[in-house]
């Protein structure tokens, strides 16, 4: 009678959810409550439009890597169910990290590679650098100096002479900053 | 399964009982009741199968057929009980509703609905104080591990924090709101050390580093969990429970205490309420319609001017009895006079009934069709409104030139605008079209705010029609509202109307504890700019060191 059908998780889903991700269980209903509102035709599942609905989301100028990276690395045919979704953002959860959890720095660092990495090679060639710097920059700096700020940061942090930024590479680049602390988010209860 | 014979049980029951020929109002209204409460139940009982797409899509076509049936046994049920009153089979009820338009005429009040809601607050907090232990002692179960002694302790003294002081679960909100007021405190200062910030930022450029990215997903993984602008298009979160299903999100068999009273409540809405709220409504829409038929055929003049405010009162105070409405006025001094504009915050299309409770409106809108439209149209042969065709919205020339016409002439109301453009869940106000502001007089801001414990005033469009939102409306507890008058405010020589807008939008925010917010309240429907893409591509290039 005037409130809309909603699907809504058992004792037992969120006990598995817990435990697959280890957020609380305020945490996974809130973050489920979340899901449904971005959710707006009740599929089931997000796909790339019902994100990019988010104004603050899409005026994020990595807006269409960050999608690309959720709905295609961690959905599967360009949708995003709740469980793809809670283990997703269990990676960024504050908190002890313990031997397999999906929190580890680890994640969060594989996490930031696929955000240059698109051809799933393991390898940041020159055209990946370059196209995340034409996102970050927009149409304020002019080709020629963004191929020579790749070309300089390539050859900067190429240590074996292949001209690619491998993963063990960038995780060393990425020692200096915190990454834990600078990717963990906050969760409401 | 359990539930699946039930339901069967109740169809066989329900398809029996209207083959009888008796159609007595008796069985239609257990057989209805029956059907309703299976309905709450089985949408609340139902497990998500997520791996599975076509049991899901099953059990929605059942939810849906189930409901449907029960929707239309529970129109059969209103319809006999309006029928019953309108032929006064029921004396005493028919002598309430005449007293209760009687009392609305008149503007008094028997203090009735405040003890009403009095009483109902005391339950909410009984009902959310079972649930809360009931919660606590599930955790608990489930907690032992990830928690210490010390963090349970913190989490139960929060708990009680928060019943005492408000009932708003936000505490982003809250962070907001300290923000704002500090920031209009330091103003001045922080101008200063800004521009300090830019000289020396400028002068380190950086080399382009691989954990550039950082900032920016970190910003946008945030944005996906909680962001300010679609959170504002969908119900709040309340921290006391209220009994109205409708309200909390996750609703379930908790304790057999709370979901009696739920019971209780769900049949004192919808079968006593309701047929009460729906019975005075049609009287108040036909009193509009013979009203301002017979208002509209005297002269012009000071006499219908005269008829005709107090006629508007009367519709308003009667309509707003229909929905419960409890208004509390303050600063009646800062009223609206003639040949002005009041501008408010938008919530639901209540808002017009609850102002016009108090003061007379010249409204001004689109021509909608069907039921509005009539009322549109009927308003307008008694009074001047300005309605505009869609096809003349995008002339906001003209649209402003017959405001301007309006406003000059000094005996007109004054004109009633939510420069929202649309409905905000009334947790903020967001950014103000600045259409009526160019025009040249004064401007009476007026903060409306719904207490959001006794029924969710926000009409989600794109998710209930107006008819289902009235609906709504009539089947909440009541409806209490603040309205703030604000003292009246004219643009500055040199502001140009956009500045003006803002200056109001902060008055009226910071008077009803809303969040000031930029965002266009068109983003409801329509994707942002890219402007503020670009403006942060534009910052980061400056911080970048080219060779």
């Amino acid at each position: 009678m005037g409130s809309s059908s909603s699907i809504l998780l058992t004792k037992e889903e969120i006990q598995n959810i817990a435990n697959d991700t280890g957020f609380a269980p305020n945490q996974i209903k809130r973050l489920y409550n979340r899901f449904t509102t971005l959710d707006k035709d009740t599929k089931g599942y997000l796909d790339r439009q019902d994100l990019l609905k988010i104004p603050e989301l899409h005026v994020n100028p990595l807006c269409e890597r960050i999608i690309e990276v959720l709905v295609d690395d961690h959905g599967r045919d360009g949708k995003l169910n709740f469980k793809q979704f809670a283990a997703v953002f269990s990676t960024f959860r504050r908190g002890k990290v313990e031997q397999n959890d999906l929190n580890s720095k680890q994640n969060k660092l594989k996490f930031l590679f696929g955000i240059y990495d698109r051809d799933k090679d393991n390898k940041i060639n020159k055209s990946e650098l370059l196209s995340i710097l034409k996102m970050l920059v927009g149409s304020n700096i002019p080709e020629d100096q963004m191929n020579s700020i790749a070309e300089r940061t390539i050859t900067e942090l190429d240590e074996n002479g292949d001209l690619v930024i491998t993963f063990e590479e960038f995780c060393e680049t990425l020692q200096k900053i915190d990454v834990d602390e600078k990717m963990s988010m906050k969760f409401l209860t | 399964m359990y539930l699946e014979n039930l339901k069967i049980v109740s169809k066989t029951l329900s398809f029996w009982t209207t083959s009888c020929s008796s159609f007595n109002t008796r069985n239609l209204f257990f057989v209805s009741m029956a059907n309703l409460m299976l309905n709450k139940l089985s949408t609340t009982l139902t497990t998500s199968n997520q791996d599975d797409d076509n049991d899901t899509n099953n059990n929605l076509n059942e939810i849906n057929s189930s409901r449907l049936l029960a929707n239309t046994f529970f129109a059969i049920f209103i319809s006999n009980k309006i029928l019953s009153y309108f032929f006064v089979l029921n004396l005493k009820l028919s002598i309430l509703a005449a007293l209760v338009i009687g009392l609305a005429s008149v503007g008094a009040s028997f203090g009735l609905r405040k003890m009403y809601v009095k009483a109902l607050l005391k339950i909410f907090e009984y009902a959310t104080n079972i649930k809360q232990e009931k919660l606590k002692d599930y955790e608990e179960l489930i907690d032992n591990e990830l928690e210490t002694q010390m963090e349970r302790h913190e989490k139960i003294k929060k708990m009680q924090r928060l019943r005492l002081d408000t009932f708003r679960l936000d505490s982003a909100d809250k962070q907001l709101l300290d923000d704002s007021d500090k920031q209009n405190n330091n103003y001045i200062r922080d101008e200063k050390e800004i521009s300090n910030k830019q000289r020396t930022l400028s002068d380190m450029k950086r080399d382009f580093q691989l954990d550039d990215i950082t900032d920016f997903v970190h910003q946008g993984l945030q944005s996906i969990i909680d962001d300010q602008v679609t959170k504002r298009f969908t119900t709040e979160e309340l921290t006391v429970w209220n009994l109205l299903s409708r309200n909390d999100q996750q609703y379930e068999y908790i304790s057999f205490r709370v979901t009696i009273l739920w019971l209780f409540g769900f049949i004192l809405r919808y079968c006593v309420l309701f047929p009460f709220r729906l019975v005075l409504f049609i009287f108040a829409c036909s009193f509009t319609f013979l009203s301002t038929f017979l208002i509209g055929r005297i002269r012009e003049g000071k006499f219908k001017c005269w008829l005709n405010w107090y006629a508007t009162l009367i519709l308003h105070r009667i309509l707003s009895r229909v929905f419960s409405a409890i208004i509390t006025f303050h600063n009646r001094e800062h009223k609206a006079k003639c040949g002005s504009i009041c501008v408010a915050n938008h919530t639901s299309p209540i808002d017009v009934i609850i102002l016009s409770t108090d003061n007379c409106y010249s409204m001004i809108g689109q021509q909608h069709g069907g039921f509005t439209g009539m009322m549109q149209k009927a308003f307008s042969r008694s009074a001047r409104h300005i309605w505009f065709d869609r096809s003349e919205t995008k002339d906001r020339t003209l649209v402003a030139k017959r405001m301007d016409e309006h406003v000059k002439d000094k005996s007109n109301m004054p004109i009633l605008i939510f420069p929202e453009g649309t409905c905000i869940n009334n947790t903020s106000v967001m950014m103000f079209k600045k259409g009526c502001f160019e025009i040249d007089t004064v401007i009476y801001p007026v903060a409306i705010k719904y207490d959001p414990r006794f029924g969710d005033a926000f009409w989600n469009s794109s998710k209930h029609t107006m008819l289902q939102y009235l609906m709504l409306m009539m089947t909440s507890w009541a409806i209490v509202v603040d309205v703030y008058y604000l003292p009246p405010m004219t643009k500055y020589p040199l502001e140009d109307a956009a500045s003006f807008a803002k200056r109001v939008k902060q008055v009226i925010a910071k008077k009803g504890g809303f969040v000031d917010l930029e965002w266009d309240g068109m983003l409801k429907r329509a994707s942002p700019k890219l402007d503020l893409m670009y403006e942060q591509q534009e910052n980061y290039s400056k911080h970048l060191k080219i060779n």
